[in-house]
């Protein structure tokens, strides 16, 4: 456990032999001036103290021995405390740390950021650990509770009997997390009473021990991760059961076993054993020696029982294990003195030791590469590499899927860049995709050739033998079990009479091609996935034929929007089929998702739609591993927080899902719950990495030849870099290291076998695909892993971080210099996973690694053009839309029509006169009041619905929940620098667009302030350009055509209605009620209190926390920053206040609540003049003003209280006249008060 | 741990009131800094006064506040002979302190500031139940860690507090003083039995001097304001202060406490009479 260096373990020494006789020693002379020497001194006295602690406590375990422990900051159980528990438990205490090395532990319960790298190579740990320690009676693995080196709910490797464990550790910072410790503990930190902690604590455990615990205990300490014994050890325990609580029964139960013990040497023949352990054994040990120095005589049997058990137990595990396992059992090493070290931490155990009695890995691998044929194959030939890229059937595939693809994305994206032109379908409206899928693509197309096969289970491999991996196989064999992706062996065991056919790339090649051609001439937005698979967006195509715009609900329609959807798709199985000869199979849905989703239920050769009616339904009933983008990793989380199927997310906050997955993954499976797909057709994917791994033939008999290996697979990957013109800056090597229990021969032939994976990465400092450098890293890399040449089963080399590549191509003049980059990164969207791993244990883990054209969300692309508004006839009736129609009219027509005419970018509105045909003069010249009634005629009466776009090009409907994405010209932008930087950013790309090139747009209430956390929107200025048209009341137009003076008039009155109308959050200030809560009875009779009365909130989110409060102020200051806040808001506030300083009786909370919203005031008051320059004055005044009220408010609050005003509130106000106390009131008959007598005690004691 | 029943409620009061006491004999300056040394108490270094009389005289002061929190008085009724109050007898619960004050007189005895515990928030419980645990309300208890970290916080804020108060003349004394609740029969001072007096009257609430014998004519809740009489120095002239710094309210479960500091009229006026001449 404790492997001292010599400076621990020199000063362990010297504490060790640390005595204290008397105060006649040199440190307690006198010393004057020589801070050194006093120092050195006062830590001599330190220790004297603790010796004669110790010595005092010498009853207790001396489980600290060999710790030398020192406090760092702030703990709880308090520094006191732990000193004395660790000097009482035989440890020593580092009162002052010169020199990290001195000290074994460092013991902190959370350590600042400089600290956490500063002791990152110590052993920090929580003062739990002492604590638990003393309880447990022995000294527990400081692993357990490291401070350092675990992030929050990152996954730990346990090693538990034998198993490699995985668990979280989900640790809190800060006190509270030593509080649900300690809140069972004994009076170990209890400050009124002086700290008698360790004998309280410590009292019960010595004076009783327990066998039980001493044996297992034991066991556990020396055997360490001796996996086999404590599996065998257990059903021992099992069978003499609980009695081994009771030391007596015990020796009974242990009687069986005395028979064979008296072969066995006893007693002193264990010393041996004992010395060979490690240093915690040791001092586990001498606790059992201590403790059965006070235990009854047979305890010390027991004890003996306890280790001839473990003794003899072992060849027993041992056997069993080998059994079970093959002949590379380390087990056999159980026996091994050496074998505890091994138990340290919890990495695997080391190569070294389980090669003893075998050949070592490389010895190994030197006899298997003896034979020159397998030598050839394997990695040491030099022409590795290119045969390996050569004959990998994976890799010819993965390369010509991307060739296909690029080409494919060539062509798609010429045709759809004008398709998407044409066919930009309004935004919210229905929409119809196709997910068009080959039935076991390789299989069918294998199959032309061999009808005959066509209904026997047949299945693509290259070759019949049990090692080859089965590509894919068609239904007839899917109903015997057999899946893509499996064994051979175990494919023909489950379907003896399998036919096996082998790989036809040519006609797959011409396959797809001619599937391609097919999807391409439907008219759509189509999206190549792979080889055999393709999206299409045919929506344009379906609402055509549906007749209106794809908004409005109308049965009718809506129902021949879906019967085009399924004759286009029947359409094109057939075509597909004729050209083909194979079967496709459509999922029709109203975005990817469901359209994948729908595929699974058309296949095989049929199609299916699903309808939005029966979305919820069909998702819900999926189990979430379904869903595209969630594999067994996310399944497993989701099963922890109790999700199986879809419909379970239902009933889960987005906020819990997301605090599960991470906030991408979690936001988008919320989506996917409920039928949400974001994603477009034809996004494509920039790729991220480009990686070379090998993992097939990798045996090496030396290091050299790894490192050569490692320098040839860095040529090969800057081949590929070169071949996607990137070049990168981070270089991941990932090392495949044969499992501990794995055999040597795999079973693939050269195959990786079970393996553990490692992973490093590096940064470089600048991109470069240069080999020599990328050898460089990676052989450095390959070093620092430790690992044993001959173990070595596969490596990859991956760089991310990709960046263009400018300039020569051989990848060597990187220059620093920025380049600005016009290209535009136009890489075709590839797997981020190598397809080359040959990764046949977990063929699901592509599945999940895959990023899902779905998963990635984007915003909907905004390209327009200007034919979109010419009023053409494209709406499929023959009536020319006149461009001015009487609402009246509108009114009266069918439902089909009328949205057909707002489709089509009429302007209903406009058929009252229109705004510019406004006399200006006119206007003018009209008595305000008059102009006012004018003016409110041409407002509309009621912001028109969000589904009936206005002007299309200027405000396409936030989409709902989110993203409110309203700089269209600009999807990425957050919405909040797009508020902020109205003036700059959007108005000249929103003159491009539209010949108002004064106008911008923006959101004027939050899209997304549903929770109504924002405390209202505001607008930063009168400005005009501020302002935005995206506020359907006014009529840009008009307003441009006004006069400056009026148009502000205008702004300000229709905004402040606006406000009105989004009622703040503010006024609906609740008291919530009192709750009676049903109390579980109690078994011990206890005194229900009262409960107290609920503290006030603050507003309608009931926040009375400190950091809440401080959050909403600071919000509601930022919203109102330029107008001041509203009367009723400064009310409720003021009324809040009140309560807090009067009913919570939180003086202090209201106070710091006041200054912290003058600091907000006073702040913007000085940053006015630079970053503000518009923000008006009269907003600073209302604030101040506001600002004065509350002051005034808490004033008198307190005052209500009989106090007086409370100090600093703002800057001193020292004279406040006195004249304004005169009124004010004592709080009467309450309370009556007593002195001391003892005063006139204290005064003489004073005056001594 | 859990501090679940009244008496350790009372037990972490004591020991939070003598810290406290210490404290603020050292910011303030009613001793010389000198005299004290530095501690670690909550995980923070308070000062201790040295002087074995100053230490006897807080730890049996704040002895004698935990035997008044502690205290029962349903002698009373029996020593007033007064049976009709019986319907009183319930009200009569343990706790008869309202506040607790350490009061900082000046010179001439008048008093400049008073740190303020305000203790009406601990839970009124019958005579007989000081040691029954509470029942817990959910599974934040009280814990007793969670309330040693937040009498951290008020002993912090308590020690910082000195800066920000203006500094007192020379020659301060300081003394305690409790409050008792309203309704709560004065202990029978006796010299002998009881360590205390009634304090001055400034410092007496209104009403209590006004209805004799201290059965209380106001009702507990129901405040009755009045106007303050002209001369200061009459009933309740020094309470509530001129100016409050408050200091830290301390929340866990049964455990409520408010910290505050006032500074009297006195202190506030003569400062600034004093500093303008």
């Amino acid at each position: 456990m404790l492997k001292p260096n010599a400076k621990s373990s020199a000063a362990r020494k010297r504490i060790e032999n640390h005595t204290f006789e008397d105060e006649k020693g040199e440190e307690y002379e006198a010393t004057f001036g020589d801070f050194s020497k006093y120092y050195r001194r006062k830590r001599i006295k330190l220790q004297n103290l603790d010796a004669e602690l110790r010595s005092s406590s010498s009853e207790n375990p001396r489980i600290f021995r060999g710790v030398i422990a020192h406090v760092n900051g702030y703990t709880q159980p308090s520094l006191n405390d732990l000193h004395r528990l660790i000097v009482t438990h035989g440890g020593a205490f580092l009162k002052y740390l010169d020199n990290k090395t001195t000290a074994t532990h460092i013991i902190a319960s959370n350590l600042t950021l400089k600290k956490r790298v500063e002791f990152r190579n110590y052993r920090v740990v929580k003062p739990a650990w002492v604590v638990e320690s003393v309880r447990a009676g022995r000294l527990l693995p400081w692993d357990d509770f490291r401070v350092i080196g675990e992030g929050r709910n990152q996954k730990v490797l346990g090693f538990h009997n034998g198993k490699i464990t995985s668990r979280t550790t989900d640790s809190q910072f800060g006190y509270k997390e030593q509080l649900s410790k300690l809140r069972d503990d004994g009076k170990a930190s209890f400050p009124g009473h002086p700290p008698t902690p360790s004998n309280d604590l410590h009292g019960s455990e010595s004076s009783a021990v327990r066998p039980g615990d001493l044996l297992a205990s034991d066991i556990r300490g020396s055997s360490g991760g001796k996996r086999a014994l404590v599996g065998a050890i257990g059903p021992f325990y099992g069978s003499s059961g609980p009695p081994l609580a009771n030391p007596h029964s015990t020796a009974a139960s242990g009687l069986n076993d005395r028979r064979q013990l008296d072969e066995v040497p006893s007693g002193e023949d264990t010393p041996p054993l004992i010395d060979s352990v490690s240093l915690e054994s040791e001092s586990e040990l001498s606790i059992a020696e201590s403790r059965l120095e006070g235990a009854p005589p047979d305890n010390l049997e027991i004890e003996d029982v306890g280790w001839e058990l473990s003794e003899h137990n072992t060849p027993v595990a041992r056997n069993s294990d080998e059994d079970s396992q093959s002949q590379h059992n380390e087990s056999t090493k159980t026996l091994n003195p050496q074998s505890p070290k091994r138990a340290e931490g919890s990495h695997p155990p080391d190569s070294l030791t389980s090669e003893r009695p075998m050949l070592t890995a490389e010895e190994h691998n030197a006899a298997l590469l003896a034979d020159p044929r397998i030598r050839n194959t394997s990695v040491l030939n030099p022409d590795f590499l290119r045969q390996y890229y050569s004959e990998s059937r994976l890799h010819h595939l993965s390369n010509w899927k991307a060739e296909l693809k690029s080409q494919l994305q060539q062509l798609t994206a010429a045709k759809s860049s004008s398709q998407k032109a044409r066919h930009k379908c309004p935004p919210n409206s229905r929409r119809y995709i196709f997910h068009v899928d080959f039935d076991s693509f390789f299989a069918a197309v294998s199959l032309k050739n061999h009808p005959e096969l066509k209904d026997k289970p047949v299945v693509v491999a290259h070759g019949s033998g049990p090692g080859s991996e089965i590509a894919s196989c068609n239904y007839p064999a899917r109903k015997f079990g057999v899946k893509n992706g499996m064994w051979m062996k175990q494919a023909q065991r489950m379907c003896p009479d399998l036919k096996v056919l082998p790989y036809d790339f040519q006609a797959y090649e011409e396959a797809s091609h001619l599937f391609y051609s097919a999807i391409l001439s439907i008219d759509g937005v189509v999206q190549g996935v792979s080889i055999d698979e393709a999206l299409i967006d045919v929506s344009a195509l379906c609402l055509d034929a549906g007749g209106v715009n794809g908004r409005a609900v109308c049965e009718d329609s809506t129902r021949r929007e879906q019967a085009k959807a399924d004759k286009v798709a029947e359409h094109l199985r057939n075509e597909i089929r004729e050209k083909t000869g194979c079967e496709v199979s459509v999922g029709i849905g109203g975005n990817i998702l469901l359209a994948k989703v729908a595929l699974r239920k058309a296949k095989p050769a049929g199609q299916y739609q699903i309808k939005p009616e029966e979305v919820l339904d069909f998702i819900g009933n999926l189990t979430v591993q379904d869903l595209p983008g969630v594999a067994y990793s996310i399944g497993a989380k989701l099963e922890d927080i109790g999700v199986e199927f879809v419909k379970d997310i239902h009933s889960i906050s987005r906020e819990r899902l997301t605090s599960a997955l991470g906030p991408k993954t979690g936001e988008k499976l919320w989506d996917y719950s409920r039928g949400i797909d974001r994603t477009e057709v034809g996004d494509t994917v920039v790729r991220k990495s480009v990686s070379a791994d090998v993992n097939w033939g990798v045996r090496f008999e030396n290091q050299k030849q790894a490192e050569d290996f490692i320098c040839s697979l860095s040529g090969e990957l800057h081949r590929r870099l070169d071949a996607q013109k990137v070049k990168g800056r981070r270089l991941t090597v990932k090392i495949m290291r044969r499992a501990a229990d794995a055999p040597l021969d795999p079973p693939k032939h050269l195959g990786h076998g079970k393996c553990d994976v490692f992973n490093r990465s590096v940064v470089l400092g600048v991109a470069t695909s240069a080999p020599d450098v990328l050898g460089r890293e990676a052989i450095s890399m390959l070093r620092s892993f430790g690992i044993s040449p001959g173990e070595l089963r596969g490596i990859g080399m991956q760089m991310t971080k990709l960046e263009p590549l400018e300039g020569p191509r051989d990848g060597r003049t990187e220059s620093r210099q920025k380049i600005l980059q016009f290209e535009v990164k136009g890489r075709p969207k590839e797997e981020l996973e190598d397809p080359i791993v040959d990764d046949i244990e977990s063929p699901q883990r592509k599945i999940a690694q895959r990023p899902h054209p779905a998963a990635l969300t984007t915003m909907p692309k905004g390209s327009h053009s200007a034919s979109e508004q010419k009023l053409l006839n494209t709406l499929g009736t023959q009536f020319i839309i006149p461009s001015q129609i009487d609402p009246s009219v509108v009114a009266e027509l069918p439902e089909e029509i009328r949205s057909k005419i707002a489709g089509s970018g009429v302007i209903l509105r406009e058929s009252t006169p229109a705004s510019p045909q406004l006399d200006q003069e006119a206007l003018e010249a009209l008595p305000p009041d008059i102009r006012e009634e004018v003016l409110a005629f041409y407002r509309p009466r009621s912001p028109p619905p969000p589904s009936i776009p206005r002007d299309q090009t200027l405000t396409p409907p936030p989409l709902k929940g989110g993203n409110g994405n309203v700089l269209k010209s600009d999807p990425k932008k957050p919405r909040a620098s797009a508020k902020k930087n109205t003036v700059g950013l959007s108005v000249p790309k929103r003159g491009k667009g539209e010949g108002n090139p004064t106008l911008t747009q923006s959101a004027f209430i939050r899209p997304g302030s549903s929770g109504g956390k924002d405390i209202a929107g505001s607008e930063s200025d009168m400005d005009l350009r501020n302002f935005d048209d995206g506020e359907e009341d006014v009529d840009p137009e008009f307003l441009a055509a006004l006069p400056d003076d009026i148009r502000r008039e205008l702004l300000e009155e229709s905004r402040r209605e606006r406000l009105k109308r989004h009622a703040l959050g503010l006024d609906t200030y609740s008291i919530p009620h009192r709750s009676m809560t049903p109390s579980p009875p109690p078994e011990e009779r206890r005194i229900r209190l009262p409960p107290r009365p609920p503290k006030p909130t603050f507003t309608a989110q009931k926040l009375s926390t400190l950091p809440e409060l401080k959050k909403a102020i600071s919000a509601w200051h930022e919203e109102f920053r330029d107008e001041g806040p509203y009367e009723e808001d400064v009310e409720a506030l003021n009324k809040y206040l009140r309560r807090v300083a009067c009913e919570e009786r939180d003086m202090a909370k209201a106070v710091t609540l006041v200054r912290w919203l003058g600091w907000i005031v006073d702040e913007a008051q000085g940053d006015g003049n630079d970053d503000h320059e518009k923000s008006s004055p009269a907003g600073k005044d209302a604030w101040k003003r506001a600002l004065e009220s509350i002051q005034q408010a808490i004033q008198s609050a307190v005052k209500d209280r009989g106090l007086g005003e409370v100090a600093e509130l703002a800057p001193r106000r020292k004279n406040r006249s006195s004249e304004e106390k005169s009124g004010e009131e004592c709080d009467g008959a309450r309370t009556r008060l007593l002195e001391l007598v003892q005063r006139q005690r204290w005064v003489e004691t004073r005056e001594k | 741990m859990a501090v679940n029943t009244y008496r350790d409620l009372v037990g972490v009061f004591a020991d939070f009131l003598s810290v406290a006491i210490h404290t603020i004999l050292y910011e303030r300056d009613i001793y010389p800094r000198s005299s004290f040394r530095s501690i670690r108490r909550y995980g923070f270094p308070v000062r201790f006064n040295r002087h074995p009389g100053v230490c006897d005289w807080i730890s049996d002061t704040v002895r004698a506040i935990q035997t008044e929190l502690l205290r029962f008085y349903f002698c009373i009724p029996l020593i007033s002979h007064l049976n009709a109050q019986l319907s009183r007898y319930d009200r009569l619960k343990k706790n008869s302190v309202e506040r607790v004050a350490v009061v900082i007189y000046s010179k001439a005895s008048r008093p400049l500031e008073r740190v303020v515990f305000d203790l009406s928030g601990f839970p009124t419980i019958p005579p007989s139940d000081a040691n029954t645990p509470f029942e817990e309300e959910d599974s934040d208890v009280t814990s007793l860690a969670d309330i040693m970290e937040q009498l951290r916080g008020a002993m912090r804020k308590l020690a910082f507090c000195g800066s920000s108060l203006t500094p007192l003349p020379a020659d301060c004394t300081f003394n305690v003083s409790m409050e008792l609740k309203a309704g709560i029969e004065r202990p029978q001072v006796d010299h002998t039995s009881l360590p205390w007096v009634p304090v001055r009257q400034s410092l007496q609430p209104a009403a209590a001097s006004a209805s004799g014998a201290g059965r209380a004519s106001g009702r507990d809740q129901g405040t009755v304001n009045r106007p303050r009489a002209k001369r200061k120095s009459k009933v309740g002239g020094d309470l509530g202060g001129a100016r409050t710094t408050p200091i830290r309210t301390v929340e866990s479960g049964a455990f409520m406490l408010e910290v505050w500091v006032e500074e009297s009229e006195a202190k506030v006026n003569g400062l600034s009479v004093a500093s303008s001449g």
